[in-house]
C-alpha cells in the first residue's frame, strides 16, 4: 500500500465507523439496542484501522521516513478525530435512551 | 453518455476517487460525465445524473437517498470501501455502470 492509498483507508475506515455510529443511534432510538451496540462495536474494529495505519505513519516519521504532509493527510485526520467523537458521544446518547427507556 | 456522481460530505477524498475513474474511461472509452458533490450540493446535479454513490463517510445516509432519488429514476449505492481506499477508478467506474445498465 503506498501513502495516498495509506490515506484514503484512513479515511474509508473513519467513514465507515462514523456511519455505523449514526445508525447505531438510530438503532437506539427505535429501542433496538442489541443492534445498536454491535453497530457500535464494528465502528471501533473500523476505528482500530485506521488508527493502525496512523500509527505505523507516525513510528515511520520516528524512524526518519517522513512523509509530505499533503491537504488530503490533513483531511484524513479530520475524519478520523471527528469519527472519534462522533463515537464517544455516540455511546453515551445510545446509554442515555437506555436509561430512560 | 452516463452520467455518474459521487457524493461525500466535503466532496474531497471523492474527487480523488473521480480523477481515478475519469482516466479509465478515457482508458476503456467510455463516454462518462463523472463529478464528485458535497452532499450540500447534490440537489444541483440531480436533474442530469443517472447513478449517484456514495462516500462510506455517509452510508448511513442511504435508506434516505434512495427514497428521494429512486422514483426520480436515479440508482443510487456505496462506493464499495477496498475500491475506494484503493482508489480503483475502473472497478467503480463498472459498478457505476452496471447498476445504471441494470
Amino acid at each position: 500500500m503506498g501513502y495516498e492509498e495509506k490515506i484514503m483507508t484512513i479515511i474509508v475506515k473513519s467513514g465507515e465507523a462514523k456511519s455505523c455510529c449514526m445508525r447505531a443511534i438510530g438503532k437506539a432510538r427505535k429501542g433496538e439496542y442489541t443492534d445498536a451496540e454491535a453497530l457500535i462495536a464494528e465502528a471501533e474494529q473500523c476505528l482500530r484501522e485506521a488508527h493502525g495505519i496512523q500509527t505505523e505513519l507516525l513510528s515511520g516519521e520516528a524512524d526518519g521516513k517522513k512523509h509530505e504532509v499533503t491537504m488530503l493527510m490533513i483531511h484524513a485526520q479530520d475524519h478520523l478525530m471527528n469519527t472519534m467523537t462522533v463515537k464517544d458521544l455516540g455511546s453515551e446518547i445510545i446509554a442515555i435512551l437506555k436509561e430512560r427507556q | 453518455m452516463y452520467n455518474i456522481t459521487l457524493v461525500c460530505n466535503l466532496g474531497l477524498s471523492t474527487s480523488m476517487v473521480v480523477q481515478k475513474m475519469q482516466e479509465a474511461a478515457k482508458k476503456l472509452s467510455i463516454a462518462a460525465e463523472i463529478q464528485a458533490v458535497p452532499e450540500s450540493n447534490i440537489a444541483k446535479v440531480a436533474s442530469k445524473t443517472n447513478v449517484i454513490l456514495l462516500g462510506p463517510q455517509i452510508s448511513y445516509k442511504l435508506d434516505e437517498f434512495k427514497k428521494k432519488y429512486e422514483e426520480l429514476g436515479i440508482k443510487v449505492a456505496v462506493v464499495n470501501g477496498t475500491d475506494y481506499a484503493m482508489m480503483n477508478g475502473e472497478k467503480v467506474l463498472k459498478f457505476a455502470i452496471g447498476l445504471i445498465e441494470r
